[in-house]
């Protein structure tokens, strides 16, 4: 007899040892396997009927929870449950194996280099130099930040327009609406985005040089970047004259040159200067009076 | 071989429950809003409305609906939208004041049937002198340009879904994925509450042209919500972003492969 | 075995020697918890990430160029939409089980890091960070934030409106990083909000930079774990010289592969049946337009939770600014994650305990360590319900600012209940003697030098139910 027969006529031997227990489980995991197969085919007709999300995931699942369940029960049934000790071998080679370890190293490196510390610090200094010149094509990545932070597009006599070109006047606005605008000619950029509140009249508190740049002290502008982490803060509350952020519910009082008072907003959002020209369309009297969006370690510096 | 035919019977009903729900036609908002296109009012409609504003109105509103209110919360109705507003109120239910949630008006089933609530809305028009209600055609409405109006002024409270979300306090934006495109019409008229008038729209006013062009293109983006929602990646849960899905990622998901992992492991 | 098999080995062998490295291996042991398994679920979880996200790179474009959708979905025909944009959604809409591929990965990015969570709990609350295996311990932290930045950077790639508000909120917390936040920004972005390249080197990060870190890493982490052998829970027979389980085959290899299988099984079920970041209803990122509600996914959602709670304070320095973001987003989880990363050297300053471990604590033998960690997750699961504040809110009819200012409170006061009410439940378990470690009864076999095996008959222990572990097993208790 060859290996492969004898191995085969032991392995026949086995099967006729069966317990009653191992042959529910075989018949279990049969009809497991059966269920796989059934679900691949379908998943075979499914696609090359053109595929259908919900039934492909199903299939899928099924397909492989099948073979899975298949496996389970093999791995816990139908194997012989032999729990096995192993002995933990010790990791470290104790301080013998380590010295020897050293005068490895030592022996090659040591006596060239303890006389040559000249070298070791020209080398050490050669590093440094040759790792930090290896950085510099990161600073490609991006240009300086410069003043961009605190300038917007906004300029002095600059016409405010809706997101699609359209003029603004003091008649684009109902009363109790708001509207979203841009400088002409920068229609959807994002640091100038600018929020139009046409609010009530009588509403505002603001210091009296603020409210004369609130054209008819009814149409009163500021930025749309939350100060907070940047948002735009598209949700007015008309009723109550307030703002509110929807990425951490800061809330912004209109009335009130949008203070916040309420969320972890710490800086009112800006207020753009308006006027109205000879036409009667609406122009910006200049660039927001502090920078726009979330602070940054110079917000104040150099303005 | 029985676990096995639960495990499958499972999946199935599971399959089922999750499977996208079609949204289903308000057809009730439906008939009202016919029978709104329905053209002028005679003195009796008038004067059974005069009746019913005395009734159940005029507790709260005042005697007069075009005068002040009782109370200094309670707005006056010459202040809240004209005949819209009243439409709009009564055909959702918000109005006659349930009970004192707070300042937030929640939906329900509307009190007054299709003529009462004509009725009303002829008499209180006609007396704060706004009798118009918005007519809405979506099917005049574009589809693409309305997602984009949509998405300028009304997702940053309703959502780009239209799914609602919360406004601080007690304000709500409410949920759009399941409302008549006459409610759009009239809310961006009126702007309830806390809603703007004019809903952000630019250059938005009532009876112009491109306004009702704006507003059907809307109104045929928030039915598109309702009637095609394009949940195909199967059920939406709540339509409310990553937090739902981190809840099913964790209970659903995480809690079967543990108990997956329990089952695996046998008796070790 | 049959000729084919035979004819293999026979081949491999002679090249690469693999018949005993194989037959060692293959009678390596390994214990046999479910908990053990967890670490297995975030390993599995990652297999379906890499082969699903392998299938969506090539239907990927990592452009903001703009092109006109002209796809299926209706409401977006004509708009003038981001390339990356385009192709997701063609991705979702015109290829056959694109879909499909694309909520599996995603279900499975929330799979993975979740059970990366449940993992480190497991490693965490048992002690297995203890010598030997702090490197590991550190190796599975680096993985862990690998996780985190792969997945922000991979719900980025569509570049949607959701996804595209978390991108500005994560330019404003690299901005209030003091001193060299703007140029840190400038240099990753590429310039000012929303600078065009983001999405494209994100795609560098997601596909190349991340997966290579984390691949090496959990080969690092298994490796390890291989030459270390795995820790035990204390039982009969169980000391600190031995392991004692099942062998790698044929039993934890069909347990293995079958888990795996489940894996799969449960991501493609979440993946057909439960729609995940439906991209195409958001619309595509414009600079000026928000959604609500807005939140990140959950694994991120701490950090969210974090910044809604944190006090609006910006500091004025000599007219420089520290940003009131500094707080929630830099220094806290720059101290919560510098505690957790050296949590094993942080307990071995107090418990002076420089000993090896491979017998496994229960939670309830070291209440200390447990209420701590208990305290450290609730924290964390405070943050993560101040994040969906809005939603839970609407969903229990309570105002935003309710649930802000009790979370506020709750944040000073929860940790500390949470330790007290922990190390209380700890000592009355561990009074109580209730669920003793299981003995198991029967043969035993114990593994000779030659990797052969000897019979050893297995006593039922004393009848108390054997949670003694034996002596010089080091087991700590209060």
């Amino acid at each position: 007899m060859t290996a492969g027969d004898q191995q085969g006529s032991e392995r026949v031997a086995e099967n006729r040892e069966l317990t009653g227990d191992q042959r529910k489980a075989e018949r279990s995991a049969a009809i497991a396997l059966a269920v796989t197969v059934v679900a691949g085919i379908g998943l075979f007709v499914v696609y090359f009927a053109g595929g259908q999300t919900q039934i492909e995931g199903v299939l899928f699942a099924i397909a492989l929870g099948g073979l899975g369940v298949a496996l389970g029960i093999w791995a816990n049934r139908l194997l012989d449950a032999r729990e096995v000790v192993e002995e933990r071998h010790e990791l470290s080679s104790g301080a013998a194996g380590r010295q020897a370890l050293g005068d490895a190293l030592a022996e090659e490196v040591g006596p060239v280099m303890g006389r040559r510390s000249l070298l070791l610090k020209l080398l050490a200094g050669a590093g440094g130099a040759l790792g930090l010149a290896l950085l510099l094509p990161v600073l490609s990545l991006g240009p300086a930040p410069g003043r961009s932070l605190k300038v917007t597009s906004w300029t002095r006599g600059r016409r405010v327009v809706d997101e699609n070109g359209k003029l603004v006047t003091l008649d684009t606005v109902p009363e109790d609406g708001f509207l979203t605008v841009f400088p002409e000619g920068h229609e959807g950029a994002a640091d100038a985005q600018t929020l139009l509140i046409h609010v009530r009249k009588g509403s505002l508190r603001l210091p009296p040089d603020r409210l004369a740049a609130v054209p008819d002290g009814t149409h009163v502008a500021y930025s749309k970047i939350c100060t907070h982490a940047g948002c735009p803060v598209g949700l007015y509350r008309a009723e109550s004259q307030s703002l509110i952020c929807p990425c951490h519910q800061s809330q912004f009082d209109v009335s009130d040159g949008a203070r916040p008072f309420f969320g972890p907003a710490a800086r009112p959002l800006p207020q753009l200067p308006l006027g109205v020209d000879e036409q009667g369309v609406l122009v910006a009297q200049g660039d927001f009076y502090e920078p726009v969006g979330p602070a940054f370690w110079d917000r104040n510096r150099g303005n | 071989m029985r676990r096995t035919a639960i495990l499958i019977g499972g999946i199935a009903v599971l399959a089922l429950a999750l499977t996208p729900a079609t949204g289903t036609a308000t057809t009730r908002g439906a008939a009202r809003a016919a029978a709104q296109q329905q053209p002028a009012d005679s003195p009796a409609l008038e004067a059974r409305g005069r009746e019913l504003y005395q009734n159940a109105c005029a507790s709260c509103h005042g005697p007069d609906p075009s005068g002040p209110s009782y109370y200094p919360r309670v707005p006056s109705l010459a202040e809240v939208g004209g005949a819209a507003a009243v439409d709009w109120v009564l055909r959702t239910g918000r109005m006659p004041w349930k009970d004192n949630k707070g300042p937030a008006i929640e939906r329900g089933e509307p009190r007054f049937n299709d003529q009462d609530t004509r009725a009303l809305v002829a008499y209180i028009g006609r007396a704060v002198g706004d009798a118009q209600v918005p007519q809405v055609d979506p099917a005049q409405g574009d589809l693409q340009r309305g997602r984009q109006l949509y998405g300028q002024a009304c997702a940053a409270c309703h959502g780009m879904n239209g799914a609602g979300a919360a406004l601080g306090g007690q304000n709500i934006a409410v949920s759009l994925q399941n409302v008549h495109p006459q409610d759009v019409a009239e809310a961006i008229k009126i702007g309830p509450g806390q809603m703007p008038v004019g809903g952000g729209l630019t250059d938005y006013e009532f009876g112009t042209a491109s306004s009702t062009q704006e507003v059907n293109d809307i109104a045929r983006y928030v039915e598109s919500l309702r009637t095609s929602p394009y949940n195909r990646g199967g059920a939406p849960i709540g339509g409310k972003g990553p937090v739902p899905e981190g809840f099913v990622a964790w209970v659903i998901g995480l809690g079967a492969l543990i108990l997956a992992a329990r089952w695996i492991a046998g008796r070790g | 075995m049959s000729m084919v098999m035979e004819r293999s080995l026979k081949y491999l062998d002679e090249r690469l020697g693999t018949s005993s490295l194989a037959r060692k291996t293959l009678r390596k042991v390994f214990p046999d918890h479910w908990s053990f398994l967890l670490g297995e679920i975030a390993l599995f979880a990652l297999v379906v990430l890499i082969f699903t996200g392998t299938f969506l790179t090539f239907f990927y474009t990592p452009s903001v160029k703009e092109v006109i959708y002209d796809g299926s979905y209706a409401p977006l025909r004509g708009a003038e939409v981001s390339a990356a944009y385009d192709s997701v959604l063609r991705l979702s809409f015109e290829v056959r089980a694109g879909l499909l591929m694309r909520q599996v990965h995603h279900w499975a990015a929330l799979v993975f890091v979740a059970s990366i969570v449940v993992h480190l709990c497991r490693i965490f609350f048992t002690g297995a960070f203890r010598r030997p295996r702090e490197l590991n311990w550190l190796i599975g932290i680096g993985l862990l934030f690998l996780a985190l930045g792969e997945g922000f950077t991979g719900y980025s790639l569509p570049d949607d409106l959701l996804s595209g508000i978390g991108l500005r909120i994560f330019y404003s917390v690299t901005l209030a990083i003091p001193v060299i936040g703007t140029w840190v920004t400038y240099l990753l972005f590429g310039g000012e909000f929303p600078a065009g390249d983001i999405i494209s080197r994100l795609f560098v990060f997601h596909i190349m930079l991340i997966p290579a870190l984390l691949l090496a890493l959990v080969g690092a982490h298994l490796a390890i774990l291989v030459l270390q052998k795995h820790t035990q829970f204390p039982g009969h027979g169980k000391t600190e010289r031995n392991v004692v389980g099942k062998r790698l085959w044929p039993e934890q290899t069909f347990k293995s592969v079958s888990l795996l299988l489940f894996v799969t099984a449960v991501l493609a079920l979440l993946g057909g049946l439960a729609q995940i970041n439906p991209v195409w209803q958001y619309g595509p990122f414009v600079a000026y337009n928000v959604t609500s509600p807005a939140q990140p996914d959950w694994y991120i959602g701490f950090l969210d939770g974090a910044l809604r709670l944190g006090p609006p304070w910006d500091l004025n320095l000599f007219g420089f600014t520290i940003s009131e973001v500094f707080w929630p987003a830099v220094l806290f989880p720059g101290i919560a994650f510098g505690i957790l990363t050296l949590w094993p050297w942080i307990e071995r300053r107090f418990t002076k305990d420089r000993a090896e471990h491979h017998l496994l604590d229960r939670p309830r033998d070291t209440p200390i360590r447990t209420g701590i960690g208990a305290a450290g997750l609730m924290v964390f699961f405070i943050m993560f319900l101040e994040g969906g504040n809005d939603i839970f809110g609407v969903l229990l009819n309570v105002t935003v600012e309710t649930i802000t200012r009790i979370l506020q409170w709750a944040l000073v006061i929860a940790p500390i209940l949470t330790f007290l009410v922990t190390y209380w439940m700890c000592k009355s378990l561990s009074r109580s003697r209730l669920r003793p470690a299981r003995i198991n009864a029967g043969v035993r076999l114990s593994r000779t030098h030659d990797g052969g095996y000897e019979t050893v008959s297995l006593e039922p222990a004393a009848s108390d139910g054997g949670d003694r572990a034996p002596a010089g097993a080091g087991s700590h208790s209060e």
